[in-house]
């Protein structure tokens, strides 16, 4: 896949979730993939490098209660309960070890695929 | 216990703590902050910069800009549960309005520390506590102290109490027979619920509470709380009857005004908060309904005024601020309600006024705004405003509805071209 393909902006969901763990954990920008439930399936090597978390203690989490606390809000956790087709970028704000970090986020979830995905570009 | 870990267990505790915290320099720079008050923060500040305090709180909470700045000690509380009123605008509707309290500490000369809870659930309490708190008041306090009566649904005096000489100077045997609305002289215009809109409030609702201005024999006034309740008759064929208490009581602006000044003013301006901007919505939502008068909003914003502030600095600004409310709330009928909403942003509510009224109102002020200048040391400095009128009917009764066609109104009044007021047929888009 081209680099083109697979940037933050242009990678598509489906090509995303067929990736394999390598491939995911080589993209440039954080990647978390939840099961409809936000319990936490697919934590990336840059968002674990970036985040400083640990992916073994972030995977069967559920995301937005326990590990994005500051992702639920109507702007992201209750945008992927009201639109079962979702591709959006939005500048946000996360509070990564506790210092405000300017980043952009993409939302994407659609109805084939059971997983969702919150990328993360800071 | 390693170093590692107990930096890695006082991360966690402060991700998962359910308070809001923030540490910011004196202009508002966020140095730190945890997740829940970035969850609270980012809604807010919108398009806003969510990474300084003051300016992702201009809208909701403009105040805390000015409290910091004129807090002098070196060190200590600067507010305590500041409550911050954040939904105003249109959506969410049915939801429990959310309030924010905030307490702000001086750490240092340029240190500050934030708090942020969610209090709206407690705010409900509260209101509840107050209603039932009120009846309890009138129904227990000072029990010799009430005037009770019967009176028909025509107003008509049936039978009075001795304690309604005592408080109103007229003798029980000669007001039988009498319209109660007359012997009080209540019903002047103005802004009192006359008795006889009362009492088809009361035949409704089973109950209604007012109060105003009565007057005595000797022709003096007094405030007065107005208890109608209606009677249950049991037969519907026979006229129903109310019973009306009267109440002597304090007016609450008197007896309470700094309290009061402090709880619904804005701390910069002296314009009315947002909290009192919505409970004063509410009520004239409610007469609107009662008595089928109309009422109408006037959003307005002042031009260009980020500009201000970063040429001229926040001082200016303030002052300039403070000028427009003086000008505006000068030319305000006595029922209208002038309040701050954010930063440079204004509401006025007319009760009883309609559509042409309030057009006219919006061109005055408009007009006075464009006077005020003040003096700083680049020179004199002017500012106009954009405005939008809209009326609760147009609205279809919303508040929410009305405060979003005033603020279409208003921004295309700004697309216009500024310094002007929206005419209501030029928001079609």
């Amino acid at each position: 896949m081209s680099e083109i393909e697979s940037s933050f902006e242009t990678i598509t969901l489906r090509n995303l979730d067929a990736m394999n763990e390598q491939a995911r954990d080589a993209l440039p920008y954080g990647v978390v993939g939840f099961a409809a439930d936000t319990i936490v399936q697919t934590y990336n090597a840059t968002e674990a490098r970036l985040s400083g978390l640990d992916p073994a203690t972030v995977i069967g989490v559920p995301f937005f209660e326990a590990v994005a606390q500051c992702m639920n809000n109507f702007m992201v956790a209750q945008r992927f309960e009201d639109e079962p087709e979702l591709d959006a970028i939005i500048p946000y704000v996360l509070t990564l070890r506790m210092r405000p970090t300017k980043a952009r986020l993409r939302l994407l979830a659609t109805a084939g695929i059971t997983r969702r995905y919150v990328l993360i570009e800071r | 216990m390693t170093d590692m870990s107990s930096e890695q267990e006082l991360l966690e505790f402060l991700y998962a703590c359910p308070v809001g915290l923030i540490e910011c320099d004196a202009a508002g720079e966020i140095g730190m902050m945890n997740p829940h008050a970035m969850q609270h923060l980012l809604p807010l500040a919108g398009a806003r910069n969510a990474s300084n305090l003051f300016a992702a709180l201009e809208q909701h909470a403009p105040e805390l800009r000015s409290m910091a700045a004129a807090f002098v000690p070196a060190s200590g509380r600067i507010c305590d549960g500041h409550r911050i009123f954040v939904e105003l605008g249109p959506g969410r509707q049915g939801m429990v309005p959310k309030v924010l309290a905030c307490t702000l500490v001086k750490l240092g000369p340029d240190r500050l520390m934030a708090t942020l809870a969610d209090v709206s659930q407690q705010v409900v309490q509260e209101n509840r506590l107050r209603q039932a708190d009120a009846w309890f008041a009138t129904v227990l306090d000072d029990v010799d102290g009430y005037a009770a009566l019967t009176i028909t649904p025509d107003g008509e005096i049936a039978s009075a109490n001795s304690c309604f000489l005592n408080q109103t100077g007229h003798a029980p045997a000669d007001v039988i027979g009498h319209n109660l609305a007359d012997v009080l002289g209540t019903d002047v215009p103005g802004d009192d619920m006359r008795l006889d809109e009362q009492l088809v409030i009361a035949g409704r609702d089973g109950w209604h509470l007012q109060e105003g201005w009565q007057q005595r024999a000797d022709g003096k006034r007094f405030w007065c709380q107005r208890l109608v309740v209606a009677q249950s008759t049991g037969d519907p064929l026979k006229p129903r009857r109310f019973s009306v208490v009267l109440r002597d009581v304090p007016r609450p602006e008197a007896a309470t005004g700094d309290l009061r000044r402090l709880l619904t003013s804005d701390h910069l301006t002296g314009a009315a908060n947002r909290r009192h901007f919505s409970q004063a919505m509410a009520k004239a939502q409610a007469r609107s309904r009662d008595r089928h008068e109309p009422v109408s909003m006037i959003a307005l914003d002042l031009d260009h005024f980020k500009a201000v502030n970063d040429s001229h600095g926040h001082p200016a600004g303030d002052t300039l601020l403070c000028r427009v409310t003086e000008v505006c709330t000068a030319l305000l009928p006595p029922s209208g309600v002038f309040a701050r909403l954010g930063g440079e942003e204004f509401g006025v509510l007319l009760p009883r006024y309609d559509h042409a009224q309030a057009m006219a109102l919006a061109e005055q002020l408009r007009a006075e705004i464009e006077t005020v200048a003040v003096e700083t040391s680049g020179g004199l400095l002017h500012v106009t405003a954009s405005l939008g009128c809209a009326t609760l009917e147009e609205a279809d009764g919303s508040i929410d509805a009305l405060i979003a066609l005033a603020d279409r109104r208003l921004y295309a009044a700004k697309r216009a071209g500024r310094n002007q007021v929206c005419d209501s047929q030029s928001d079609a888009t």
